[in-house]
Parts: structure tokens; sequence; C-alpha cells
């Protein structure tokens, strides 16, 4: 019986993408819909008139715009960069930040987690810190570091590491008795705690601030790269463009930072259901 | 065996967010031997896991000592593992795994093959081999208990912690699981501790059941010694004779904790009016026809008519439920069977004397002896032929059921067998039930019979299952039943109100006596307050419809006697006459000082006052000497050597009993 369907599945490709098809339109049809006319709306009203705001068509119909659409990976060296190279440098700068923040907010997480005395200590400043808009840290990060490269690592490092520090002293302070009673039982040893205890019971909460670090980590990115010159980044790129009025490419550059951060999270989302499957109940 | 568990005064007191404390245990002293099963059992929020948390070590007594074979015990070890409630497995680890995970820490020791071997043996032992690999998420419940003692017992603690390991688990994989750590703790010999409310898991799995009282300040209320012999099977443990009892004793247990509760809530102060001390007061009764009474001072308004303005009646399902509330204080006056006031003085309740006082007797007659009707069919109908039934067939533990130790019942029964040459000790084994239990524990078995009171006794000849083989026509006409009981020191409070109350159950019994009102009577007392039962199986008296349909022609009951002459009277006689039984067969000793003892639970002068100002004044009283069924005349001359003729009775005791003086009551 099943040598037979997948022989049947073999022979005829059509029939299974109909098959697929019959069962993922109505999943696909609506957000296509709903994407369309969003687009159409926007094309209308800047086609009548009622804003400057180029259309979304604006991206294929103006020749820059459609040279950097349809070349992403041109290199003419210097600024000039295609938008795929744009956006990877931003991406590394990201990468880098976030790596920072992850490492650093995990490990203060889980002693802020357990002593609740340094708890007491920090918990106010870190609550202060938090509340410091990105922007606010560039021209800080700009004075203390002086060059624009870390200075932009650092102000997503200082972005990006308070969800991941907060969510993961909360999850080590959620981790049930019974599971820290199971180690006082056993007299797990203190490294044998952390792996085997703290950092699985943990680990949903790290991941639920990491999910969340992400997305504020690419934001941070751009809102510094805009402010930060002279450097090769797709926030950069926006800010140039804006000098220049070449609206058409902001569009298409915010397509980018729109699909890149969707990407981000998805990635992020499908990490946490490998390594940290929510345990069904 | 020498101890291996000790919990020695120990307490365990919580600070209060508030700035107060709670004390949520207090003088806990307990020992456990090696191999033994111990549960604990109570109500939510008395500390029982608080307890078994100490014993683990997970929290630290505030005062006393908890010690594992003489080490005390400050931290937790894995020689002492805990099966948690909610299994506590991790999730992010399969079954194997998690055993895994305590051999390994525990047994470092080992080489890798021989922990791997252990694990797959535990594994085994509860079944889990297909599972192995399974996360818990995708395990059953009791899968995953299962694997909480596979854990435990995976690192062979010297004692293992159960905390309500099967609370959450459905009715048959409950019963399933219980066996199967029955098996286990008895083929490994480990010596366990459970915490449960099950009372049933308890009786089930226990050598012994520690009951504790409720918070604040929590107490070991009793302990149970299980008799059931091992190895014990779930289905078959409910037959032996010991089981129900001990589970009623659990549940009466558990009752009163919830009742002693409700009590310390109420907490009502002693109303005093119309010249009488108190008329606020609670009244025990045992549902048997012999409240009548109560029922009917009750529901005529004789309570009140007579200044008792906020009478309470308690409807308690055991003689014992009447000790602990006259003793405990939460009662202020009782029915009681005749012979409770003397067993209570004499020191019958816990070894300690509680004077007690008796102004008024209730009811007399109204109690009969029960056989099981095979019995009847096997040809046994008289004392005789039982007698020679028990002799012929000494392999077999014959039992018979009776409602308390101080009761009339006892003693009759007792007095009736062993004028028939059997000794109630030694021929066959008697054994305390309520009273509304024996129909039950005949039908299944488990008693061969009973003394006690209507309207039981018609109740199971008028559904076939037993017969009467001696009613009280046979033993002692007019002997007394029951008693109106008070603590001595209440009565010397409350003297008023004593005279009261004696004249309102006085004029009650007046109207139960009356035949135009039996009907009435019967009615009242089945209803859901009282007896809750059908009318047809209260008969006051001998009833004109034929009860049983056997072919020996039909004993006659006795009418019960509420009132007439010399049926109120206290008489001393009487109260010596138990207090002889009671020392003949070794529930109190006889004491030297019997006069005084006699002439201090006697109150006669309470009862002179209240027939005086009732105008009952033609109530004679007639003294003297009692005629039993043997032939023998009981009197009051000379009652150490009236013990001392006596054939067949235990080793009685005769010690002088020193009651404290006579005091007041200090009104709460």
């Amino acid at each position: 019986m099943t040598v037979n369907t997948v022989r049947n599945a073999g022979a005829n490709p059509l029939g299974l993408l109909s098959n697929f098809w019959r069962k993922q339109a109505p999943n696909i049809i609506p957000p296509v819909l709903g994407v369309l006319g969003f687009l159409t709306i926007w094309q209308i009203c800047s086609s009548s008139g009622l804003t400057r705001l180029p259309g979304p068509l604006s991206v294929v119909t103006d020749e820059r715009t459609r040279t950097l659409l349809m070349y992403p990976f041109y290199d003419l060296g210097g600024l000039d960069k295609g938008l795929f190279w744009q956006t990877l440098a931003s991406l590394g700068r990201v990468a880098q930040g976030y790596s920072l923040a992850a490492l650093v907010g995990i490990s203060v997480g889980i002693l802020v987690g357990t002593q609740p005395l340094v708890n007491k200590a920090l918990d106010p400043l870190f609550q202060f810190l938090r509340m410091v808009a990105p922007l606010a840290w560039v021209p800080i990060a700009l004075v203390a570091l002086q060059q624009n490269q870390p200075a932009a690592i650092f102000v997503i490092f200082v972005t990006s590491v308070w969800p991941i520090l907060i969510n993961t002293a909360e999850g080590v302070r959620q981790i049930p008795d019974d599971y820290n009673n199971v180690a006082k039982v056993l007299q797990l040893s203190r490294k044998e705690y952390y792996l085997n205890i703290l950092l699985p019971a943990a680990l949903p909460y790290i991941f639920t601030g990491l999910r969340i670090a992400i997305g504020l980590a690419w934001l941070a990115i751009i809102a510094a790269e805009i402010v930060m010159s002279g450097i090769v980044g797709i926030g950069f790129f926006i800010w140039d463009a804006y000098q220049q009025n070449y609206v058409s490419e902001i569009i298409l550059a915010v397509a980018y930072i729109g699909a890149v951060g969707l990407l981000l999270d998805r990635a992020m989302a499908y990490l946490q259901k490998v390594i940290a499957p929510t345990e069904q109940k | 065996m020498s101890i291996f568990v000790a919990v020695d005064q120990v307490d365990k007191i919580f600070p209060l967010t508030g700035g107060g404390e709670y004390v949520a245990l207090k003088g806990i002293d307990l020992k456990i031997k090696k191999g033994e099963f111990v549960s604990f059992i109570g109500h939510s929020g008395c500390g029982k896991s608080t307890l078994l948390n100490m014993i683990a070590g997970l929290s630290v007594p505030s005062g006393g000592i908890v010690t594992l074979e003489g080490q005390r015990i400050k931290q937790p070890g894995p020689d002492r593992m805990v099966v948690f409630q909610n299994y506590s497995l991790l999730p992010w680890r399969t079954v194997r795994e998690n055993i895994a995970l305590a051999v390994n820490s525990v047994m470092k020791d080992l080489p890798k093959a021989e922990r791997k071997s252990i694990v797959d043996y535990h594994i085994d032992l509860v079944g889990l081999r297909p599972h192995a690999d399974k996360p818990p998420a995708m395990l059953s419940g009791g899968q995953k208990q299962r694997v909480a003692i596979a854990r435990a017992l995976a690192i062979r603690p010297k004692l293992l912690l159960l905390d309500e390991p099967f609370g959450a688990l459905d009715a048959l994989t409950r019963g399933n699981l219980q066996e199967q750590l029955m098996k286990i703790c008895e083929e490994n010999n480990v010596t366990a501790i459970m915490v449960t409310h099950d009372v049933d898991e308890a009786v089930l799995l226990s050598d012994r059941i520690v009951m504790l009282t409720n918070g604040p300040g929590s107490q070991i209320g009793q302990i149970l010694e299980v008799d059931i012999p091992r190895p014990r099977k779930r289905m078959e443990v409910v037959e032996h004779p010991s089981y129900y009892s001990l589970r009623s004793e659990i549940i009466y247990f558990l009752n009163q904790q919830k009742r002693i509760k409700k009590l310390r809530a109420k907490k009502t102060a002693v109303i005093a009016r119309h010249g009488l001390e108190k008329v606020n007061l609670e009244l025990g009764f045992v549902p048997l026809t012999a409240c009548a009474p109560l029922a009917v001072a009750k529901e005529k308004g004789l309570f009140q008519k007579h200044g008792l303005d906020e009478v309470n009646l308690v409807r308690e399902t055991s003689w014992r439920g009447i000790v602990d509330g006259i003793a405990g204080g939460y009662l202020d006056a009782a029915q009681m069977p005749s012979g409770m006031p003397l067993w209570l003085t004499l020191g019958g309740h816990q070894n300690k004397f509680l004077p007690v006082v008796s102004a008024m007797t209730m009811t007399r007659n109204g109690n009969a002896i029960t056989l099981d009707k095979r019995f009847y069919d096997q040809g046994i109908h008289t004392l005789d032929d039982f007698k020679r039934m028990l002799l012929g067939s000494p392999n077999r533990q014959h039992r018979m059921g009776l409602v308390h130790p101080s009761s009339m019942h006892n003693l009759l029964l007792r007095y009736w067998l062993a004028a028939g040459g059997i000794d109630p000790d030694h021929d066959l084994s008697l054994q305390s039930i309520p009273p509304a239990q024996m129909i039950v524990d005949l039908q299944k078995g488990t008693i061969d019979g009973f003394c006690v009171g209507e309207p039981w006794n018609t109740r199971a000849a008028m559904e076939g299952v037993g017969f009467t083989v001696a009613t009280d026509l046979e033993l002692w006409p007019g002997h007394p039943g029951k008693v109106l009981g008070v603590r001595e020191d209440w009565a010397n409070a409350y003297p008023n109100t004593h005279i009261a109350l004696v004249k309102a159950l006085l004029e009650a019994g007046q109207y139960c006596a009356d035949p135009a009102n039996e009907q009435e009577v019967r009615q009242i007392i089945a209803q859901r307050e009282y007896l809750s039962t059908d009318m047809a199986y209260i008969h006051l008296g001998s009833s004109s419809e034929p009860i049983c349909s056997l072919d020996q022609p039909m004993r006659e009951f006795a009418h019960h006697l509420f009132f007439g002459d010399g049926v109120n009277r206290p008489s001393r006689t009487e109260h010596l006459w138990h207090m002889t039984q009671l020392a003949r067969w070794g529930h109190t000793p006889f004491p030297r000082n019997w006069v005084e003892i006699m002439e201090r639970v006697c109150r006669v002068s309470v009862f002179s006052t209240a027939a005086r100002e009732l105008g009952v004044l033609d109530v004679k009283y007639t003294s003297g000497s009692i005629q039993m069924f043997d032939g023998t005349v009981f009197t009051a001359d000379d009652p150490i050597s009236y013990l001392n003729r006596l054939n067949i009775k235990r080793d009685f005791s005769i010690a002088e009993v020193v009651l404290d003086a006579p005091r007041l009551a200090i009104a709460a």
C-alpha cells in the first residue's frame, strides 16, 4: 500500500502539486491578496497626486532603482555597492554586536537570576539603561570609542542585551522548585546543575529574549548607520539616497530591511523550535 | 529492630510576610524501624508534606532534630530519595536519561557499563522498556510516576520518601501502581515514608499510619498499626477483618479533625438566662432508638419549656465521638451507654481519670444479641448450641461486634457468653464497630454476630442477615440502657442547668412512654436528623407485626422503658454492677474506694430535685438487688468477693482511684 502511494506520487508530480495547492491555498491566498491590495491603494494614492511619495511601481519604473533591483551584487568599490553587499555589511555588524549581547546577556542573566543579592544591586541600573533609546547611545558610543565601526557594534550590543539579560534572569528564577529539589536530593555538582538543570530549564525564556533582541538589534543598526556617515551599510544607503532625493531607492531599501528583519525573526524561531521545543502537556 | 529514622521533638515555624509566624508542626516524635512502610495522613495544610521535607532535608526543623541511623539530617541527599507528587522529571531528557542522570551523579565510582545496567534494570523493574527513549511528555501520568519511582529506587536510597505519589492518577492506574510499589518495597526491603490523603491507600500500603491533627501546631494525633499480613493484595485486603475498622478509625479521626476546626471557629460564650447558668448546650447522641427522649425534647420544645433556649443536638456516629466530645469539652452533656460515666471516671479513656457524673437513666432495655443467619440454619438456636459450635471449630477465629467497651452491650454480651461458659476473650474476639456498620459487617461475614441497641437487631432480622438469639428479657429485663452523662466540673459549675436538663429529659421520657404517642415518637426519630431510616425498623416495644420468618417461636422484644417507677432514678447498685463488670474484663481497675466513686458518679440529688420540681414525686425508688438470667443475684454488699467468685474473668486489679477534688469549671 505504501509502495503504491509512493509510486503514484512519483509518477504524477503534477498531481502532487495540485494536491499541495488544494491544501495550502487557504493559507497563501489571503496574505497575497492583502499585500496586493495595500500596494494598489498606495499606487493609486501616489498616481492621483494625493501624496508626493512615489508609488511602489516606481521601484521598477525609475531607472536607477531598477538597476539596483536587478543587480544587487555589483561592487564598484568604495560606498558604491549593490544592495546585497550593503545589507550584508549591516548584518555583519549585527552579528558581532548581537553575539556579544547574547554572551554577556546570558551569563549576567544567570548570575542575576541565581544571586538575589546581585539582582537587588543591579536591577535598578538595568531597568534604567534599558529605557535609553538606541539613537541616544550613538553620540555616547562615538565619543567613547572614537571610530564608526566599533561604535555601531556597541550600539547593537547595548540595545539588544537587555531583553536577553532580563529574560534569562527571569527564566532562571522561574525554574520549578521540583527541578531544584531533584538537583538538591541528588547532590548534583555546580557544573552538573548548570548543564543538566539550569540551562535546559531556562532555555525557553532565553530564547524569548534572543528573539526579541534580534528584532531590536536590526532596528538599531539602521538607526546607527543613518547617523554614522561614510560606511557601507543599508542604513547609510537610505540616508545617502534621502540626501540625493532618490525616494524610490529608499522604498527599495526599506523592502530589503523589512524582508531581512522577517527572515531573522523566522530563523530565530526555527532555531528555538529545534533546540528548545515547547513541552507538550 | 533498631531505630532507623528518628524524629525527635520537631517543631516547624514559618515566618509570615506580615511579620508574625505560623507554627506548622509542634512537638513531633516518631521512630521508624528499618523496612517499615509508614504513611502520614491528615487534612490539607496539616504539615504532613512539611514533615516529609524535613526528613528529606529539603527544609530544616525550627526545633528538635531528625536523624537517619543516628546521623543528624541537615541537607538533602541521595540516601533519602524523594518521589515528588508531580513526578519532577526533566522534560528535556528521555526516560533513560532521567534515570541515568540520577545514577551517574550518585554512583560516580561505578564503571560505566555497570551504571548502564542499573539504569536498564530499573527501567525493566517498572515495565517501561518500550518507552525508555521517549521524553516524559509522551508518557501518561502513571508512566511518569513509574519513571520517578524507578529513578528513586535506582540510586538505592536507604529511605524512600513519597509525597502523595499517586494523588494525580486515575483510580485504575493508582491501584496498579500501588501493587507494584508494594511488591518492589517488599522484595527490596525498602524503608518508606509516604504522604497521602487517601485512606484506602494508607491502609493497603502501610505498616503504620501516622495521623496528624489540624494545624496550626499540628501534632501526631494517633498512630495506627496495620496488622494485615503481607504480601497484601488490593482485592483481598478489603476482606481482612481489620480493614474496615482501620478504615473507619482513620475516617473517624479525619472527621473529628474537621469538626474540631469548626468548633474552634465557633467558640461560643456561655449564655446565662432565666436563672440558669448556661442555656446554650451542645448535647451529643448516637442515632439509636434510645435517643428518643432527646429527639422528643428537642422537637416538642421541652428544652425551651425548662429555660434551655439554645440546645443543639450533635449527632455522633459512634460512642467514641461522645467520649472525645465530653473529654474535649465541646459537648456539654451526652446520651451515654450506662457504663460510660464510670468507665471515663476510672480512666478507661487514655488512662486518664475524667470524673463524669450521671443524674438520670434515660432508657432501659432495647438491646439484643444477634447472630449470623447461617448459624440459625445450622441449628444453632441457643447459647449452648453456640458454645458447642465455638468449641467445635477452634481453628476458625470467630468475631462479634460491639459498640464500645463501656457500653451495656459489651458487658451484657460478655456476661451472656461467660454465663454459657464461653470466654469472650479467648474463645472468640470482640471488636468495637460503630452501630451503623454492624449489619454491613455481618453481611460480609467479617463478624459472626453482635450486641447492639435497636434498631439494628430488628433490621438484621428483617433483612434476613441475622437472627436475634437473646433479648433484654432473657438477659436482664429492665437493665439500664442509656444514661445522661456530664463532666463533673460541668455539673458543679452549672447545677441549675443540670437540673433543668434532667427535667426536660424526664418530661420527654414521660411523653415517649405514653403508648398514645408511640406513632409520633417513631416518626420523629426516623427523621433525617436522627436515625434517618425507615420507620418500619423502629419499634419502641414489641411490635404487633412479626418481623422475622423463623419457624421458632418469635422472641419477645422488651419494650424500651423511658419513664416510670425506678426507671429514671440513677441506681447505685447498677453503677456498682458496672464497676464490677468493667473490672472483671480488665477495662478499668476496681476502685478500693468504690463507695466514694459510686457517690460521686451517681447524682441522685439532682434527679430528686428535678423530679420534685416536675411534680413526679411518685417515681419510686426500687432499690436492692439485681436478678440476672443465670440465677445470680447481685447486691451492693460485697463487690470484691462477688468478683472473686466469678469463674470466667480477667486478672482484675484493685486500686485506690484518687480523683482530683471536685472543682468548679472555669467558665471559658
